[in-house]
């Protein structure tokens, strides 16, 4: 999936650019995952704010696997210039994911 | 006699939805139109020039906006929505939540409607951001990566997608129980 030389691409390598659409795919499935776990019953993220309810900490808890996963997206792929076929198929798929899984009428489908 | 035209809350509400959220869907729009209008023809050299800076910077700041607006709707608007009306009370007008969910023909706008959109602009908030540092990052040579232009561009059609849907839940839960 990655070419260790940048060299041979043109310009700035894309390797930042490529963590930074699959670091929001990872996000946008973090914030359908917590959902979900949510509605089954499985894990309920703490409330940050309680005038705001549950979704205070279901959205930070999304926000920061962002964040973390685009922090060490970016370090790892930085400097590398890197197909962007599977990456990119990967952050679809994720968002996908993620959009699905924060649609009310899919939640009964999890029980 | 004084006649207040609007609450401090539905001013707050307003601020969410109109300028907030109506300057991130337009700002996403025009970002998307740019993107594709601005691809060079067949042959032609790519623009690397005020374009492409107006562009990442329009993005920087529909990002800006776009997390402005979800973070005020979780904080701000949000909690007058939900909160739980006194024992008895049977006007339930100052209780958004708890009228929508009092008739059956409008329960739909909380457990539907409302569940959207607590979560769903966010995920576009990630999105646009992405975007943005693309465009901002590699705006030397966006136009002349159709691999880059094309990923960008995506994830603002997707974004734009997400808040339009997401727009239109709010206006029609703001017309059956508007937050005064």
């Amino acid at each position: 999936m990655t070419m260790p030389n940048p060299a041979s691409v043109s310009g700035l390598p894309n390797g930042p650019a490529l963590a930074a659409c699959l670091a929001a795919g990872i996000g946008a499935f973090a914030m359908g995952f917590v959902i979900i776990l949510n509605e089954i019953g499985l894990f309920s993220a703490p409330t940050l704010y309680a005038p705001a309810g549950g979704v205070s900490g279901r959205t930070t808890l999304a926000v920061v696997a962002w964040l973390i996963a685009w922090g060490v997206l970016h370090a790892k792929w930085k400097n590398r210039a890197i197909v962007p076929r599977r990456v990119m198929t990967w952050t679809f798929v994720l968002i996908a994911l993620g959009v699905l899984l924060s649609f009310p009428p899919v939640w009964g489908l999890f029980g | 006699m004084d006649v207040e035209l609007f609450s401090g809350r539905s001013i707050l509400t307003m601020v969410h939805g109109i300028v907030l959220g109506g300057g991130a869907l337009v700002g996403i729009a025009v970002a998307l139109f740019g993107m594709v209008a601005l691809r060079p023809a067949d042959g032609a050299e790519p623009s690397a020039g005020p374009q492409a800076r107006n562009l990442a910077w329009l993005l920087i700041a529909t990002a800006v906006v776009l997390w402005l607006t979800v973070i005020a709707g979780t904080y701000v608007s949000f909690p007058p929505y939900r909160a739980t009306p006194p024992e008895g009370l049977t006007d339930l007008s100052d209780f958004p939540r708890s009228l929508i969910q009092s008739n059956p023909d409008t329960r739909w706008l909380h457990s539907f409607a409302m569940e959207i959109k607590e979560h769903m602009p966010w995920i576009a908030a990630m999105l646009v951001t992405a975007a943005a540092f693309i465009t901002a990052r590699y705006r030397t040579q966006l136009f002349g990566d159709a691999s880059l232009r094309r990923a960008a561009a995506v994830l603002l059609a997707i974004s734009l997608a997400l808040v339009a849907g997401v727009s239109l839940l709010g206006v029609f839960i703001n017309k059956v129980a508007p937050l005064d």
